[in-house]
């Protein structure tokens, strides 16, 4: 049993009634904790996790699996309407998200990013389907060479996501490059930068980070606003949804990120807040328009969220078919899965197809729903930018530390959070964009450790990076994108020393 | 700082005899007991933990909540335990690392395992096995100590990190058979075996439960095992010991252990041991634990204690052999 048979028999598990409210009741809730920033899916899947001791096993992954994708959902609302990202997967969303909302049409934008959204999880349940065993195999063909080649390829197309001033850019990818060291060098065991203190031997909490820089230094600079000035206007049904210009320019970034963020699912350990940034920096330079993106730019919010939730799926290809968990939250899932007797892997497919298919049919019901949950939603998220300031504030601060701390229970960070914020705003108000340390944050371990281990295993040859073909083609991409920015700063300079205007 | 407290309280032997005293009197445990456990939920230390608190929760009539303080290989887990312990009872249970091998590895431990700790039970263990690719030239052990003693560095292994069982059990094999191989360091199982069938490294040590389902679709192969005696989850593996020149007691093992900072009543520590041998006992917790690739183990405190000491010199000194070659 195959493909599409499969997935029709996955359906008759999942619409099982007992199978079915669950993965409603997952759904919503991931939609809920994806809005409040900080509480994302790792903590409630460990939370819910002893609860589902006293389900079915399908019921229960159902379910995990639900809040795990409906919390992408959710993380793109407070991107939008309040520049703090739900999640670190959706951070890149505020960068168009939040100046749309700020011109009144926060409707337009929570729509773009709902049915990108959906468009982009049916596309990675669609390449579950169909290719869930060419991606395996992809998954195991990825050596260390080609990680190290595809980051490197990754960093250089993205690295001026989101900027305006290219020095600017640069710095802030470097110093999250520099934090990215912190911790326990995986290579040698060396501890880098921990002054001492155990908290930081794993390094810099990732929700930690997203929320101080986005969330906390949000609310300081609102701090000074004492009181908003002038309620917005309650907005009718009709300026919620997009008109006919705004809809034609979001099926194709929404096809595009979906097949990027399907891609980089599939690879452990990428994930899928790597796959929002690059879909953002791919639209931006396919675009007709690049001096709109950071302006308010439905593509830059169309391809992002397709490029998250097609990520959140096809994560589940690796951890399904090679029992190889791609991120801590896919780990969490493996563990549930372990718990109720299934092991997963290789032998997944055979041994429990109930469980295999049925999960994946879920993915399914489980976007539908969403989508249908979410749509009439949209106005009452909206209706978020009519609390008060001194109201709003205080809770997402709440929400941010309760978010934070549940990650792994340590009250170190929670002081992290609290310093990283102030730094945050610090940088703000240098203008310095903090997406783009968050963007080095992720990228830099992954690249220095697949390096290095790529060179430790060719015993120091760096040309294991040109030997093997993939990794010789990522390589050579980046060296393109290079000379490409390199030619149109020259040919920009040349024309502007011609020109009257400097 | 918890180290000279623990010693002061140890030295006043009045202090610490009162305080069994009242726990005892008070009818232990009359509110709920803290377990602190160094991974995450969900990971195999975690599902080990929650195994024995589940039906500790029944027989002794208060929730034993399990803690999840990630973080330093397990250690932050002990740390934890120690900076609670006075509020309230806490316990921990942790892997073999932050009782052996961290005070060599983690710098600023913060506790002395020997003054701080009170050993509880050992709740199981599991052996390593030694593990290749289904294309590997050789199908037995002295085959492969051909291969990788062909020259330095000739076969290249994958472990879980610097310092972890499967790093320390490479080194340990490596000079007992007099072969040197070359260490590259992941930070997972799963990482290790997508690295071994995808042929970019060619073995490492791993518990048979990340091993056995790949065996079984044909992609890797098992070429020994780390324990005394052939393991029920990994049938038909020889044992290494005395093969291939490797030594008869050649051993290396993985294990779990319930554990409280040192001072806690010594009454609280007996009802606590003869309970988890009771519940390891059970057959359908002993299979439990089998499914997931571990043997239950129990026995006395001083089980626990023996291990602790035995693991820590051995390893200490594949530590220092590690030191050396650097």
């Amino acid at each position: 049993m195959s493909g599409w048979d499969g997935f029709l028999h996955g359906l008759s598990v999942a619409a099982q009634p007992g199978v079915l409210i669950y993965c409603m009741f997952g759904v919503l809730l991931g939609t809920f904790v994806g809005v409040l920033p900080g509480i994302g899916a790792m903590a409630t899947i460990s939370l819910l996790l002893p609860i589902t001791f006293y389900l079915s096993p399908e019921a229960a992954l159902v379910m995990l699996a639900g809040v795990y994708y409906g919390s992408q959902y959710g993380g793109a609302v407070a991107s939008i309407l309040l520049r703090l990202p739900g999640t670190p997967q959706s951070a890149v969303t505020t960068l168009d998200g939040y100046p749309l909302a700020q011109k009144g049409r926060a409707g337009v934008a929570l729509f773009t990013s709902m049915i990108a959204s959906f468009s982009g999880s049916m596309i990675g349940i669609f390449v579950l389907i169909v290719l869930s065993g060419a991606l395996a195999k992809a998954a195991v063909a990825f050596g260390a060479a080609e990680y190290a080649a595809m980051m490197i390829l990754g960093l250089v197309a993205a690295s001026t996501v989101g900027a305006k001033q290219p020095s600017k850019a640069l710095a802030m990818v470097v110093l999250g490059l520099i934090l990215g060291c912190v911790g326990t060098d995986v290579n040698s065991g060396v501890q880098r930068f921990t002054f001492g203190q155990t908290e930081l031997m794993d390094g810099i909490n990732l929700v930690a980070l997203a929320m101080g820089l986005f969330g906390v230094a949000e609310v300081i600079a609102n701090i000074r606003v004492a009181e908003r000035t002038g309620v917005p206007p309650r907005i009718a049904l009709r300026d919620l949804l997009p008109g006919k210009a705004e809809l034609r320019r979001i099926p194709l970034p929404a096809l595009r990120g979906g097949s990027l963020g399907s891609f980089f699912g599939a690879l452990p350990g990428t994930g899928s807040t790597i796959s929002s940034f690059l879909a953002y920096a791919l639209e931006r330079r396919l675009s007709r328009r690049p001096q709109e993106f950071g302006n308010g730019a439905i593509e830059g919010i169309a391809g992002p969220e397709a490029a998250n939730n097609s990520a959140a799926i096809s994560a589940f290809v690796p951890t399904l078919a090679l029992g190889i968990p791609g991120d801590p939250i896919m780990a969490l899932m493996l563990g549930a899965l372990v718990i109720h007797g299934v092991q997963p892997g290789p032998l997944m497919l055979e041994a429990r197809p109930d469980m295999f298919w049925g999960l994946i049919a879920s993915f399914g019901i489980g976007n539908l729903l969403l989508l249908v949950l979410n749509l009439p939603l949209i106005g009452i998220w909206v209706s978020m930018l009519r609390i008060p300031f001194r109201l709003l504030y205080p809770a997402i601060l709440i929400f941010v530390c309760l978010g934070v701390y549940s990650v792994r229970g340590s009250s170190f960070d929670m002081f992290a959070v609290a310093l990283i914020g102030i730094i945050g705003y610090a940088l703000s108000l240098a203008r310095f964009s903090p997406a783009l340390l968050l963007l080095g944050f992720v990228l830099g371990p992954l690249i220095e450790t697949n390096l290095r281990r790529a060179l430790l295993i060719g015993r120091g040859d760096p040309m294991v990076f040109l030997e093997r073909p993939l990794a010789a083609v990522f390589i050579i991409a980046a060296a393109g994108l290079i000379a490409m920015s390199v030619v149109q700063v020259i040919r920009r300079r040349s024309a502007s020393a011609g020109g009257q205007t400097p | 700082m918890i180290i000279s407290r623990r010693a002061a309280l140890l030295g006043a032997a009045a202090a610490s005899l009162c305080k069994p005293a009242l726990a005892q009197e008070a009818g232990w445990p009359s509110q709920p007991q803290h377990v602190f456990v160094g991974f995450p939920a969900g990971s195999s230390p975690d599902l080990l933990a929650r195994i024995v608190t589940e039906p500790l929760s029944d027989t002794l009539g208060q929730p034993f909540v399990i803690e999840n303080k990630p973080g330093a290989g397990g250690v932050i887990g002990v740390q934890q335990m120690l900076n609670a312990q006075d509020i309230e009872n806490s316990f921990a249970a942790t892997i073999n690392g932050p009782l052996t091998t961290a005070p060599r590895l983690t710098p600023n431990l913060g506790y002395d395992v020997e003054s701080d700790i009170a050993p509880v039970a050992l709740i199981a263990t599991s052996p390593l096995v030694l593990v290749v690719s289904a294309e590997f030239e050789a199908d037995d052990l002295s085959g492969f100590v051909d291969a990788a003693g062909a020259e330095p560095e000739a076969l290249a292994y994958g472990s879980v990190g610097q310092g972890s069982g499967a790093h320390l059990t490479a080194e340990l094999f490596s000079d007992r058979a007099g072969v040197e191989m070359l260490h590259i360091p992941f930070t997972s199982y799963a990482e290790v075996t997508t690295a071994i069938i995808g042929n970019e490294i060619d073995c490492g040590f791993m518990a048979p439960s990340a091993a056995m389902q790949y065996v079984e679709a044909g992609q890797l192969k098992i070429l020994g095992i780390t324990s005394a005696e052939p393991f029920a989850q990994a049938p038909g593996v020889p044992v290494m010991a005395g093969q291939a020149g490797l030594p008869d007691d050649f051993r290396a093992e993985l294990w779990n252990a319930f554990i409280a900072p040192a001072g806690t009543d010594a009454a609280v520590i007996e009802t606590l041991n003869t309970k988890i041998n009771a519940i390891l006992g059970d057959e359908a917790v002993q299979q439990r634990l089998l499914d997931m690739g571990w043997q239950a183990a129990g026995g006395s405190a001083d089980v626990l204690a023996q291990r602790i000491a035995t693991d820590t010199e051995v390893w200490g000194s594949v530590l220092d052999r590690i030191d050396a070659k650097d």
